[in-house]
């Protein structure tokens, strides 16, 4: 079963805002985004993290709704709210019980009519971000690692390169303008998405988007960003220190395909056999077998982001925690073994069609709750969202599955070949410090 | 930019429509004359189906044998049987489309699986075997033990885990909930026959819990579960032991140290009740007022208006023989007092002053709320489900409960902060760089300091 029939209606605005319905009545509650398309990738020079220290502000107040408004009106209509920033994309996001649906439409319309936000609100946001850093990051064993250590050795342009968390001396110097600034460029209606699932009556759900959104004025479409990069012609590589950690790291990463291409579909096949948990190849070999790792994970724009979500380029990605009486090259060197029998021998078939079924159950539990684990349907609406500002095509969530489904052993193989070389990969190490005395 | 068109949208938010009602959708609750109490739900969202086998013995039981040993039988329990190897099963689980994880907290060991309804008959068939006919492999178990020594040492630097260890040390010496994660020394002495033992004691069908959820009838469903462990020989069941407590000295305060740490992790808590209490409810409601919610006071306070932290939280653990509420924050380290100072004056104002009508409904609705937002999937419903039963909770708690949190009052949350949230009893743990933070946890009292290894210093 590979053609899906998820019920999904979607239409767009006079100010180009898209609306997307997808309705299920099981049960008393829903599932509303917004999704604008602009990601920490482009946010702008000397200003690294501002992408998500905006994030903060969208809930620090807007025209008719306060700062902790936002928070205390979804909070005691019985639901939860969040927001979150991808390379591509920012989210914000609630599941409510159902009775609270227009109220939620009326605080998302208010904040992208107008964000009203005061230096103390970015003050306040800016060292909660900082601690936000820290806690994930600069006082966390394996912060960062290797989501913020491999985009400056694998990319030259700085869209794809810079710290996307932020260097707290760009933190320091956002300003009220710029917060302006960057809400006027990036989040009009027409560089916007609304989701609305779960409990809906599609031609109510489209007139409630109606009502409240169509009166926010258009503005001009974002000039597109430059995130090309030039041709990788070398292999590249970084060493990191890892504070507190005890164990060396290692992580791997293969300029990927464009998405939605075939090459895409087969590379995400290849990205399973290698990757598929403890039955992928380099988890078996690395740490059940030969155990010079005692941690092997990876994936396609792993492991902040998935297979779906990204729209420029990136990176398949192997991250290695190594025992320490193995060297770095010793690790580099099993692993490199692996590879090279995938591109040698390739796949068989016997092997491809269990990565295909296990890719399919992969799939639908990601609809049904993906990444946020009290948001019912968080993943329904990520795919829908980054379908229809990505592809122009919500309803690709139901006929996506086909093209991987469709793959062969000899594209398995081709992809292999073609992407999992030296001089397309970048290495970032993590060398654990020498430890003085405690 | 001229007059645009003004907008017709209202300059308040609009209230909420009548609600549709919340219906909990029936359970099959059966127990097979093996003993095995079974549980199941239709869910139709998607292909799939989730299960969850409990065995209600956990690390607490056998933590006069070895700290830890419920979690390494689970961990090896997975990479072998009588009928197949360690790789035969992960290649088997992905030829299934199947997940399937096990471990061990303090009460309970459990295996958890989901997959796609079409191969349920096989993989509930690898349930039972794991359960049944797991063998241990020699080399399984010295891999697994490796890379839980190697884990523990990566623990042993991550603030939330050393706090979390000092503080259920302080709230439960030398009960076994006083231990979360055994020593390095002690998972080098475990032996294999000490797993076997474990596994051969408690994974029994009269000890065991089987949930499960998804897209299936209930009563096919039944009849694969009694053609997979319907032959399952029983067993006696054991008790954990419940040890006295500690006698609490008083408001103490601990300080971890780990150079070099640019933050500090505090946790506050102090013992409270299990979920079977009847205060249970009431704790919750004030949980959730003192910052157990986004729009709560400590959330407000030390993240919306001082900015010290990112995600300050507060929480009611209910263990199985007792219970504990915790605060716990990542703080910068100039501001560890001024936290401190915050967090004891939002449960002075707790405990003093009754919560107005407004706050008090915004929090029975949200609790209420989110509870039902577990109705939409799979996982929520297993998880409310797991909860109920293992607790052995009333048949209607699910359906009741949101009516009985609809009628607390504000002299409820009062009544419950004033007996849970033991601010003369609080144990104030601090994880940092010690030349940092000492001068400021000290004005909470003298700080017992430690080091990451858990050595007084």
């Amino acid at each position: 079963m590979t053609q899906l029939n998820i019920p999904i209606e979607s239409t767009t605005l006079p100010n180009g805002l898209r609306v997307v319905i997808s309705p299920d009545r099981a049960a008393p509650v829903a599932t509303l985004g917004v999704y604008y398309n602009i990601g920490f990738r482009i946010e702008p020079r000397g200003r690294s993290g501002f992408a998500h220290l905006f994030e903060h502000m969208m809930f620090q107040g807007s025209a008719n709704a306060g700062k902790m408004v936002h928070i205390k009106l979804i909070n005691s209509s019985g639901g939860v709210l969040n927001g979150s920033t991808h390379y591509d994309v920012t989210n914000y996001y609630e599941s409510v019980p159902s009775n609270a649906l227009e109220r939620v439409l009326w605080l998302e319309a208010d904040r992208m009519r107008a964000l009203k936000v005061d230096d103390e609100n970015l003050r306040n946001q800016r060292d909660v971000v900082k601690e936000e850093v820290r806690v994930n990051v600069l006082n966390q064993p394996y912060g960062g690692f290797p989501w913020l250590d491999l985009p400056p050795i694998a990319y030259r342009n700085w869209s794809n390169a810079h710290n996307f968390y932020g260097d707290f001396d760009d933190l320091d110097a956002a300003t009220l303008d710029d917060v302006q600034n960057f809400f006027k460029t990036y989040y009009a209606p027409s560089n916007a998405v609304l989701l609305i699932l779960g409990d809906v009556d599609t031609d109510e759900g489209i007139k409630l988007a109606e009502r409240h959104f169509a009166s926010i004025p258009s503005g001009p479409q974002p000039s597109p960003a430059d995130i090309d990069e030039p041709p990788q012609i070398e292999e590249r590589r970084g060493v990191v220190e890892e504070k507190f950690g005890t164990l060396p790291g290692v992580a791997i990463g293969y300029q990927s395909p464009r998405r939605v291409t075939p090459e895409w579909h087969a590379a995400a096949m290849l990205d399973q056999a290698l990757h598929g948990g403890r039955a992928g190849r380099v988890y078996r070999r690395l740490v059940l077998e030969q155990q010079i790792a005692v941690d092997a994970e990876g994936g396609i724009h792993y492991p902040v982001g998935d297979l779906f979500d990204y729209n420029g380029p990136t990176l398949m990605v192997t991250r290695l925690l190594h025992k320490p009486e193995y060297s770095v090259d010793q690790t580099i060197a099993a692993y490199d073994q692996i590879i090279a029998e995938m591109k040698e021998k390739g796949i068989t078939a016997e092997e491809l069609e269990p990565i295909k079924v296990k890719f399919r159950s992969n799939y639908f539990s990601m609809l049904e709750g993906g990444h946020g684990a009290s948001i019912p349907r968080y993943g329904l609406m990520h795919l829908l969202a980054c379908f229809s500002l990505f592809d122009d095509n919500p309803k690709l969530v139901n006929t996506i599955l086909g093209g991987f489904m469709e793959v062969t052993p000899q594209a398995v193989q081709s992809v292999a070949q073609k992407l999992l070389t030296r001089h397309n990969r970048s290495i970032a190490i993590r060398q654990p410090a020498k430890k003085g005395a405690a | 930019m001229a007059s645009a068109p003004r907008s017709e949208l209202p300059a308040a938010a609009p209230p909420l429509t009548p609600a549709r009602p919340v219906i909990w959708p029936p359970r099959v609750h059966k127990t097979l004359s093996n003993g095995l109490e079974v549980v199941l739900v239709e869910s139709h969202t998607i292909p799939k189906f989730t299960g969850e086998l409990f065995f209600r013995s956990g690390n607490a039981v056998a933590i006069a044998k070895a700290p830890g040993l419920a979690d390494m039988t689970a961990t090896v329990a997975r990479t072998g049987t009588l009928k197949r190897t360690s790789r035969e099963i992960e290649e088997d689980l992905r030829r299934m489309g199947s997940d399937l994880s096990s471990g061990a907290g303090a009460d309970t060991s459990v295996i958890s699986f989901a997959g796609l309804v079409e191969f349920s008959n096989g993989l509930l068939g690898l349930v039972s075997e794991l359960a049944q006919q797991a063998n241990f492999p020699e080399d399984e178990f010295e891999r697994e033990r490796r890379q839980l020594i190697e884990g523990l040492r990566i623990e042993r630097t991550t603030p939330g885990f050393l706090a979390s260890e000092r503080l259920r040390r302080v709230l439960f010496g030398a009960h076994p909930y006083g231990t979360i994660s055994p020593t390095e020394e002690q998972v080098t002495s475990y032996r294999v026959e000490q797993l076997k033992e474990f596994y051969q004691r408690y994974y029994r069908p009269g000890n065991a819990l089987l949930v499960m959820v998804g897209d299936f009838s209930p009563q096919a469903m039944l009849a694969q579960i009694e053609s997979a462990f319907g032959s399952w020989a029983s067993g006696p069941v054991e008790e954990a032991p419940d040890p006295a407590l500690p006698e609490l000295p008083g408001r103490r305060v601990y300080l971890v140290h780990l150079p070099g740490s640019v933050q500090t992790q505090i946790s506050v808590g102090n013992r409270a009740i299990t979920r079977k209490h009847p205060d249970w409810l009431r704790l919750t409601l004030a949980n959730s007022i003192y910052g157990g919610a986004f729009n709560s006071r400590l959330v407000m306070n030390i993240r919306e208006e001082k900015g010290y932290t990112y995600s300050p939280h507060s929480g009611a653990h209910p263990l199985r023989q007792h219970g504990y509420f915790s605060i716990g924050a990542a703080v910068r380290n100039d501001v560890v007092a001024a936290t401190l100072t915050e967090i004891f004056y939002e449960i002075d104002r707790m405990r003093s002053t009754p919560v107005g009508e407004e706050e008090l409904d915004d929090a029975r609705s949200y609790l209420t709320g989110v509870f039902s937002l577990g109705l939409a999937t799979q996982d929520g419903l297993a998880g409310q489900l797991a909860t109920s039963t293992l607790e052995k909770l009333p048949d209607d708690y699910l359906e009741t409960y949101r009516e009985r949190v609809l009628k607390l009052t504000s002299a409820d949350v009062l009544d419950a902060a004033q007996k849970y949230f033991d601010s003369a009893h609080a144990q104030i743990v601090n994880v940092g760089d010690r030349a940092e933070i000492e001068s400021q946890a000290a004005q909470f009292g003298k700080p017992e300091v430690y080091d990451a290894q858990g050595n007084r210093i």
